[in-house]
Formats: C-alpha cells, structure tokens, sequence
C-alpha cells in the first residue's frame, strides 16, 4: 500500500508540474521550397570550377579539354525546379558552342544552342543568347539571313525582358 | 489421578487380553478419567495435564459429544466454529487441535479480519486500475503542445530564394556571349550572399 500511495504521489506531481510550468509553443519552421539551399551551392560551385577550368584549357590552347570541361556543366545535378540551373546550363551551351564554331563544328555547335533553346522553360537574357551564338553560327557558315533572323530574336527577348523588370521596380 | 507408576504399567506393559477382567488400577484410571472428561465438558479442564492424557482426552470429549447429545461449553463451541471458519477461509494458519481450542481460544483471527485481508489485493487492483486510468485521461486531456505553423515562404526575403538570373545578369552583350566563367561567378557570388544570409543569420538552411 504504501508503495501504491508512492506512486499516485508521484503521478499527481508530474502532473501538478506540467500544470505549473507550461511550456512555450514550439515553432515549426516550414521549409520554403525555393530557398536556396546547400545542393544549389554545390551545384553552382561546381559549375563556376568547370568554367574556369575551361578558361584554363583555352587559354593553353588545349580547346578539346575545354570543350570536355565545359560539357562536364550540362550533366551537373542541380535541385529541382532551380530557375538558376535552366540559366547556368544555357550558359555553358553558349560558350561550348562558341568552342565548337572555333573547330569549325557548325552542326554540333547548332544542335548545342537548339537543345538549349527547346529545353529552355522561360525566356532569359541566356535565350537570348543562345539566339545571338546562333546567328554567329549561321554567319560563320555564311547563312546571312539566317544569322539576322536569330539576333533579332534574341533582341525581341532582351527588350521584352529588360522592360518587363523595369515594370517590376 | 492415576500415579506414574501405574501408568507406566497401563502403558508400557503388556497388552491385556480382550476378555480378561479390568484389573483395580485400570478401573481407577478409567473413573479418573472419566471424571477428567466430565470436567472437560462443562469447560473445567485441569491445567496441568500428560500429553497422553490430553490426546486421550481429545478423543474422548469428540466421541462423548457427538454420541451422547451432550453440548459442549458455548466458549468451546465457538472455539471450534472459529476454528473450523478460519480453516476454511484459508490463510495458511496451522491446523488447531482440539485439544488446543479451549485453551488458546484468543489464537483465533476474527472472521471480520479474515475478510478484510480477502478484500486487500482487490482493493489494490482496483486503485491501481483507477490511478491508471487517471494517467490515461491526463495524458489525453492535458493541453497539448502548440506548434504554430510559420508559412516562412512570406518571411524569406527575395535573395534568399532560388530565382532567375536575368536581373542580376543583365543583356548579354555579343562581344560576351562566350564569356559564361565571369557570369557564373556573379551568379555564385549572389547566391552565395543569400545563402550566408539565410544560414548564419538566423534562417534555416
């Protein structure tokens, strides 16, 4: 019996403590999902080294290990749904097709930037871009016309683009 | 009262035969004793007494009891109703002789007793039932623990956040289509700022 009192006077002061002292809420952090988080560090690091080993390649003439570097970027995984992924890889497409043009790879050099312009989600001043290394590509093939109808998409994207975030300021 | 010696020859001698006569000794020994059971009856037994003399008493008082129709002594009587209560009730409490009942009558635990101590373990149980189901109802009632859900996308500034590049970057001038390592390294180093901002400045990552 009295080991029975012990424990109902035990129970009594959990709770008789519980009521003294109520905790305060806790507070749940929910994660935003586009906060920029540590896979988009690693992925952008990743992709800032591969660029500035390329720049090293180049620099050295070695334009092949340049080109393997700079492809290198386009298989990097970046997190879902990263606005900034879609902008670093077009970007890798632009200056890899511009090392295709100086190895006279005009096809390969087109397909890169048309891949880039057909998997692009949004335009960007890297669509853009990847229009004007399009018309460099045409008009080092000698495709004039070609090459003008491509910088004046690409002159359509950054006026419609630098217009719509002067509206947003 | 027999003398030890003549009991020692009623005991420790030969065994008579069924048909021989009582001899003078064992005729006084046997009206001894039957006086010895009468006063034993009406509850005057001698306090002093051989232990033969009190098993032979024993048996004696039973078979006069229940084959004459004499009552015992009402403090007897309940002695051995006690005793035969108690015995029933159970409680591991030596078996009492007869013999013992008219004098330890007090040994005898009340039956009131006796039924409290059935009543124990259920009234343990029961409280113990009853403190569990306290416990129970506590835990389900008391205040729960209040998380308060914060929507954190409305408190995360915009260069926390995962965005386009456009307005950092600007147009891409021609003569810098190719120039990709400066860009990325703009674009890492504003990402990287709304990353330190986030993680060390109270944010989580």
């Amino acid at each position: 019996m009295k080991q029975l009192a012990i424990v109902i006077a035990v129970l009594l002061a959990a709770c008789t403590s519980d009521r003294a002292e109520p905790k305060p809420p806790a507070t749940k952090l929910a994660e935003p999902s586009d906060a920029i988080d540590q896979e988009l560090m690693v992925a952008l690091g990743q992709a800032k080294n591969f660029h500035h080993k390329a720049k090293l390649f180049m620099a050295d003439g070695k334009v092949d290990d340049a080109i393997a570097a700079v492809r290198q970027i386009l298989s990097l995984p970046f997190p879902k749904g990263a606005p900034e992924a879609e902008d670093v890889r077009n970007d890798a497409r632009a200056m890899l097709a511009k090392l295709l043009v100086g190895k006279a790879q005009f096809d390969e050099a087109a397909r890169v930037v048309d891949e880039g312009i057909a998997q692009s989600q949004r335009e960007s001043f890297f669509v853009a871009n990847l229009h004007t290394v399009k018309g460099e590509i045409f008009e080092a093939q000698g495709q004039a016309a070609n090459a003008i109808t491509e910088y004046d998409r690409s002159i359509k994207i950054n006026e419609a683009l630098q217009k719509r975030l002067l509206e947003q300021r | 009262m027999p003398t030890t010696d003549d009991e020692d020859d009623l005991m420790l001698g030969a065994v008579p035969d069924p048909d021989d006569e009582a001899t003078p000794a064992e005729r006084a020994h046997a009206r001894t004793f039957a006086e010895l059971v009468d006063k034993t009856l009406v509850g005057q037994t001698p306090v002093a007494m051989s232990a033969d003399d009190r098993a032979l008493l024993d048996v004696a008082t039973v078979i006069r009891v229940t084959s004459g129709g004499l009552p015992l002594a009402a403090s007897k009587q309940r002695s051995i109703v006690e005793a035969a209560l108690a015995k029933a009730i159970g409680g591991g409490r030596p078996t009492t002789t007869t013999a013992e009942l008219p004098s330890a009558p007090a040994a005898v635990i009340p039956l009131a007793g006796r039924e409290r101590r059935r009543f124990v373990p259920w009234a343990i149980a029961g409280v113990s039932t009853l403190v569990a189901a306290a416990a129970i109802v506590l835990l389900v009632v008391r205040a729960p623990t209040v998380i308060h859900e914060v929507d954190t996308a409305r408190v995360v500034p915009t260069e926390q956040r995962s965005r386009p590049t456009d307005a950092l970057i600007g147009p891409i001038a021609r003569e810098r289509a190719g120039d990709a390592a400066t860009r990325i390294d703009t674009i890492f180093a504003d990402r990287l700022d709304g990353y330190r901002d986030r993680t060390l400045g109270g944010g989580k990552p």
